[in-house]
């Protein structure tokens, strides 16, 4: 046990959808006042977090028997799209850990739920060392794990573990000489496991999304899932890890608009407008309006996408899974372009003084542009489609 | 008044999404069936992935009417209505002539669709962006 995971966490309970996204609106109008300085600074949001988690928004999905308000994933997706709006670093920051929590539904024992949903109720964050730099491609894994009668061995080197330095517990993705995949529960002070705080990355600077290694990591049995289990049958894990993403791009885009429309009522009038005030150019005006109903669009799919999630979580079997992953695709391509385009327009629509070094106007820019490269929107279009016109049902990994 | 300037139904704000829609999905139909009956282009990845950008923009349009819909059951306030309607109308349209480009691409056709002058949709955009930016409330919605 770590000292700080041996320190008694007391996190608030969530009891309703309802409170939830209360919660979520009074934290993003905190959030956002340092948001500009935590990027500029790049100040890891260390107080913010344990506020995060202390405020009971990451114990959201555990289960009504076990504790948790069991909301739906319309509510996740809300609640992550409202603090994304106001700092997209600390919207992506959960997401893994929303993740693990499905995988743990999905394939650990009842002891193991009852223990790590329970660790999650009083406040522990789930980090997460999943993804590999040097592997031939996203879901390739050269981490291995060796069982021993009662424990295992993880060796390996992770990258992109967004959340990790923060944690509590890291859970860690390794594969077994069958190559199938496990996740171990690692104490963040277990010997062998190293966080690197190296994320140098221009968006989404501050979520620390370094490297972990893990040289020699021993853990009992008992920390240990069979992760596999929840793509060799279909499950809503890979969905739910999606609709994530795209519910830190929507919040991205929602952000950059309203800074838009802030900005774009100071801006000068063009010299060929005829008009008195920026904000009465008529070209300018029905840019917002394109922006809005794209927004507004983004939003509904989002939401359609969450209400696909439980309706698989309801009832999983091939085709509810299937509908799920496509419609989380619309959200994922959907998201993706909004934020992109709201955060470039926003320049164009507030002129040159908005791109003052000053302002930071460009963290909207930078962290929609890193974050929508998770992974790539092209190959969304390619799901959808192949679903559409062959009837090809989407490949069940953590990416669809 | 002539043909083009006709509203197509007068007194129902959402008829033009739904008409549009409705077009949009059997265009889309239509356009999938002439592709099946070619057996390479199915399996070519710009095809398959042209029809994942037309389903997306037709499930927008959907959806925002179904919003749209549902702020008038719900009796939202007279301006945030008329928004949702003008932002529905544009995803419908946006969705038909999407899907309209993509069955002249894939088929080597387009279907004639019929137009109207009546309402354009740049207006909407201004109706929507000044009520945002500068709360200028819409005129009423008929």
């Amino acid at each position: 046990m770590t000292a700080s995971a041996q320190t008694l966490r007391t996190a608030h309970v969530i009891r309703s959808d309802a409170e939830a996204i209360a919660v979520a609106h009074k934290l993003a109008a905190r959030f956002a006042v340092e948001a500009s300085v935590r990027d500029r600074e790049r100040r890891l949001p260390v107080a913010e977090l344990d506020e995060f988690s202390a405020s009971g928004l990451w114990g959201i999905t555990v289960p009504k028997e076990y504790g948790g308000a069991g909301v739906s994933y319309v509510t996740v997706a809300e609640v992550i799209k409202i603090i994304s709006a106001a700092d997209s670093s600390l919207g992506q920051i959960p997401q893994n850990h929303l993740g693990v929590l499905d995988i743990l539904l999905q394939t650990a024992t009842e002891e193991q739920k009852r223990y790590y949903f329970g660790k999650v109720l009083q406040g522990y964050r789930f980090g997460n060392a999943f993804s590999e730099s040097k592997s031939k491609n996203a879901g390739a894994f050269e981490t291995r794990i060796r069982f021993d009668t009662d424990t295992a061995q993880i060796d390996g080197e992770k990258f992109y573990c967004t959340g990790a330095l923060f944690a509590h517990i890291v859970p860690a993705v390794a594969v077994n000489e069958q190559n199938q995949a496990f996740i171990a529960f690692i104490e963040r002070d277990n010997p062998g496991l190293t966080v690197i705080d190296s994320w140098d990355g221009f968006g989404q600077r501050t979520t620390a999304s370094g490297g972990v290694t893990l040289n020699a990591v021993k853990v009992p049995l008992s920390a240990v899932i069979p992760a596999h289990k929840a793509f060799d049958e279909p499950t809503a894990d890979g969905p739910i890890s999606q609709i994530i993403q795209a519910a830190v791009d929507t919040g991205i885009a929602v952000g950059a608009l309203e800074e838009t429309k802030r900005y774009a009522r100071e801006s000068r009038p063009w010299i060929d407008s005829g008009q008195d005030h920026g904000w009465q150019d008529p070209f300018s005006i029905a840019a917002i309006g394109e922006l809005e109903w794209r927004v507004h669009g983004t939003e509904a799919i989002l939401k359609k996408a969450g209400q696909a999630i439980d309706a698989a979580l309801l009832n999983a079997n091939e085709d509810t899974v299937a509908h799920a992953s496509v419609v989380v695709a619309q959200a994922k391509v959907l998201s993706a372009e909004i934020a992109l385009l709201a955060s470039s327009k926003l320049f164009e629509l507030a002129g040159t003084r908005s791109v003052l070094g000053k302002h930071n106007l460009d963290r909207h820019w930078r962290n929609a542009r890193t974050h929508t490269l998770h992974d790539p929107a092209r190959w969304k279009y390619h799901l959808i489609g192949n679903y559409l016109l062959n009837g090809v049902k989407p490949a069940r990994h953590a990416w669809n | 008044m002539n043909a083009l300037t006709q509203p197509i139904v007068a007194g129902q704000p959402l008829a033009k999404s739904q008409h549009d829609l409705h077009n949009a999905r059997s265009l889309l139909d239509a356009t999938l069936r002439f592709v099946r009956q070619q057996s390479k282009t199915t399996d070519d990845p710009f095809v398959i992935s042209r029809f994942g950008d037309v389903h997306i923009r037709i499930e927008v349009a959907a959806a925002l009417l179904e919003r749209a819909q549902e702020f008038l059951n719900r009796h939202e306030d007279d301006s945030e209505i008329s928004v949702a309607i003008a932002e529905s109308h544009l995803a419908s349209a946006q969705a038909l002539s999407t899907v309209s480009d993509a069955e002249f691409e894939l088929t080597g056709q387009r279907t004639v669709l019929q137009g109207s002058l009546h309402d354009p949709l740049r207006w909407k955009l201004h109706l929507i962006g000044n009520f945002r930016l500068n709360g200028i409330r819409p005129v009423k919605f008929e």
